[in-house]
């Protein structure tokens, strides 16, 4: 007798196969059967013609605090998601001594933008190094984690407060290279580092401060076990992302170690941005090396407030110039009414229509529940006004605490996307899950690849997108046992309509410790999400699996 | 201002998406070699930038020289 059937499906088994007629067959945890099977089942999933599909993989998550005290990383397993690897960008919550977590609490911050009671009031700190980490994981786990230990932590543990002032000394780099290895013994998937990332006052991470020797040094213990190197490159500049490809294909081919670098962004105001970048990274695999850049599927919004000033208004100098007061002076020049009527008339002839008004409050501030969602052009005609004064008044009225949203502003074009999603050397990921809490959702990405790049661009099949997030995902990073529908392999499934699936609207939630409020977006089309043979979520609700493990 | 061929000076700027979610400024530099080449700024360098240069517009910002750009960071 099986444990679960999945049956009455379209199987789409992770490869780019075309899909067929049939189900999967789960014992133990595992795929016993794919096709035509038949038989007794414990459970029994009925897909009713729905695609059944290997559990999608976010390569690119900073889930590592959220996973200690909700092990489904919500709402990342409601969109199919069955394994995320988190510990990018050079933080993980591992290996740390107790003396250094404050150091990288406000690194955490400065990226996930999470209250300082997640990390104080959420779960019990009880480990310094990487394996007490992982049992900390694993007790309460409903989807699977593939885990990158960060450079920025290896170097803060053998060096202390000097690890982000100057480079490592030979003996400091062999004590990182010892403690990289015990960590990819515990169970990490790679490394991570970065280029990029500053903590909560700005200076530089750890990682930054290391010399080329030093990551060469990291990589040759990569090469020991075969494992990811993650990097953020500077991405905001195409010459030094080449750069950065140049020198992560050098690692590669020396160390024979896969390496992916996020994100890399196309955007209109620098057309050849991706395109150099791709071309550098198909040079790089031609000669053998392994560079996988990440590209996320969604389009980038802008989002500001009048509370502080933005670049948003850069062509309007009147603007720019009250927004620059400190905020006592900004808020007598937005009460004065000859002032407002010149801000309003700077905002064109037609009131701001053009220039704001498709603008949308966003919530999860001061703005009234009843405008959240609804475009400024909508909220000025309610209130009789036009959007420039509109945006101005309701501010006003709510403490300029009032968030609009200048939807898809960047990395919008489907057009020009699509086709570099479907590259094979481009990997889909850099979705950021569980980062950037205050300031946009990081959920959904899967749902929109189907929804805008397989249904209305058609820049790829279904097939082709699911093989995209599974199966080859699997490969590039060596998960051997997850990413197919294959005798044998772990049994993380989604099921799913092809024709509806897709990433719902954004909206503010208030489920962060200390009653934080993050941006999240909930799931279309996923009827049920299987990890390691066990139903976890069905029918629009988390169930109370709990199968989830570490897993390399 | 940069005497023309002296240094890298700033031809062009736009605001564009940034990774984090705001408004950025994207700064297009001519070096004195001819090269142009662009460089995007987060938000709060870009507003540093404006302010050193007593930009109220975007297209102020022309004709300043990159190292504005430093003393912003």
């Amino acid at each position: 007798m099986f444990d679960v059937l999945v049956k009455n499906g379209l199987v789409v088994d992770g490869s780019g196969s075309p899909g067929y007629p049939g189900g999967v067959a789960i014992k133990d945890g595992k795929i016993v059967g794919v096709g035509q099977v038949s038989g007794e089942a414990r459970t029994v999933v009925d897909a009713g013609g729905r695609v059944i599909a290997p559990g999608f993989i976010d390569p690119h998550t900073h889930f590592d605090v959220q996973l200690l005290w909700d092990g489904a990383a919500k709402p990342a397993l409601e969109h199919g998601i069955t394994c995320v690897v988190p510990g990018n960008c050079s933080l993980s919550l591992a290996p740390l001594k107790i003396a250094d977590r404050p150091r990288l609490i406000g690194m955490f911050q400065q990226i996930e933008e999470m209250p300082p009671e997640a990390f104080t009031e959420a779960f019990e700190w009880t480990w310094e190094d990487f394996a007490g980490y992982c049992d900390a994981l694993e007790k309460d786990l409903s989807i699977n984690v593939a885990p990158l230990v960060g450079h920025s932590v290896i170097r803060l543990w053998v060096m202390g407060p000097a690890a982000q002032e100057r480079a490592a000394t030979e003996a400091e780099i062999a004590a990182m290279q010892d403690l990289l290895r015990e960590c990819l013994d515990a169970g990490a998937v790679g490394l991570s580092t970065s280029f990029v990332d500053v903590d909560e006052n700005g200076r530089p991470v750890p990682s930054r401060f290391a010399q080329a020797e030093e990551l060469d040094a990291l990589c040759a213990v990569l090469g020991e076990f075969g494992r990811m190197l993650q990097v953020v490159p500077e991405f905001y500049a195409t010459d030094i992302t080449i750069a950065r490809i140049d020198q992560l294909a050098d690692l590669s081919i020396k160390h024979d170690i896969p390496t992916t670098f996020s994100p890399l962004f196309d955007t209109l105001a620098v057309p050849d941005n991706a395109d150099r970048a791709i071309a550098r990274v198909e040079e790089q695999f031609a000669r053998g090396a392994r560079v996988w850049p990440q590209m996320q599927t969604r389009p980038i919004d802008i989002s500001f407030s009048l509370l502080r000033p933005s670049l948003f208004f850069a062509r309007l100098p009147r603007w720019v110039r009250i927004l620059r007061q400190p905020l006592a002076e900004r808020l007598a020049a937005l009460r004065d009414p000859t002032t407002v009527e010149k801000m309003v008339s700077d905002a064109g002839p037609d009131g701001g229509e053009m220039m704001f008004g498709r603008l949308v409050a966003r919530g999860g501030d001061a703005c009234p529940a009843d405008l959240v969602g609804k475009t400024l052009s909508q909220i000025a005609k309610d209130r009789g006004q036009s959007p420039a004064r509109a945006l101005i008044d309701l501010s006003l009225e709510n403490d300029l605490d009032v968030a609009f949203l200048n939807a898809s502003a960047g990395h919008q074009s489907t057009d020009r996307i699509g086709p570099m999603l479907a590259n094979p050397l481009v990997h889909i990921g850099a979705s950021d899950g569980g980062a950037h809490l205050a300031s946009f959702s990081t959920y959904g990405d899967t749902g929109y690849l189907f929804s805008e790049f397989v249904r209305k661009a058609g820049a790829m099949t279904m097939e082709q997108a699911v093989a995209k997030i599974t199966g080859e995902t699997a490969d590039i990073w060596g998960l051997k046992e997850r990413g197919r529908l294959k005798e044998g392999l772990a049994a993380d499934i989604v099921v799913f309509d092809p024709d509806t699936i897709a990433r719902g609207e954004e909206e503010p939630a208030f489920d962060m410790p200390g009653d934080g409020m993050r941006y999240v977006r909930g799931a279309r089309g996923i009827d049920t999400v299987l990890v390691n043979g066990e139903v976890a979520y069905t029918a629009g609700a988390y169930t109370a699996s709990r199968s989830g493990v570490v897993c390399v | 201002m940069a005497e023309p061929g002296d240094e890298a000076v700033i031809v062009g700027a736009e605001i564009v998406a940034g990774h984090d979610g705001s408004a950025e400024l994207l700064v297009r530099l001519r070096h004195a070699n001819g090269v142009e080449a662009p460089v995007q700024l987060d938000e709060e360098t870009g507003l540093k930038l404006m302010a050193a240069c007593g930009a109220l517009h975007v297209d102020e910002l022309k004709g300043q020289s990159w190292r504005r750009i430093v003393e912003g960071l």
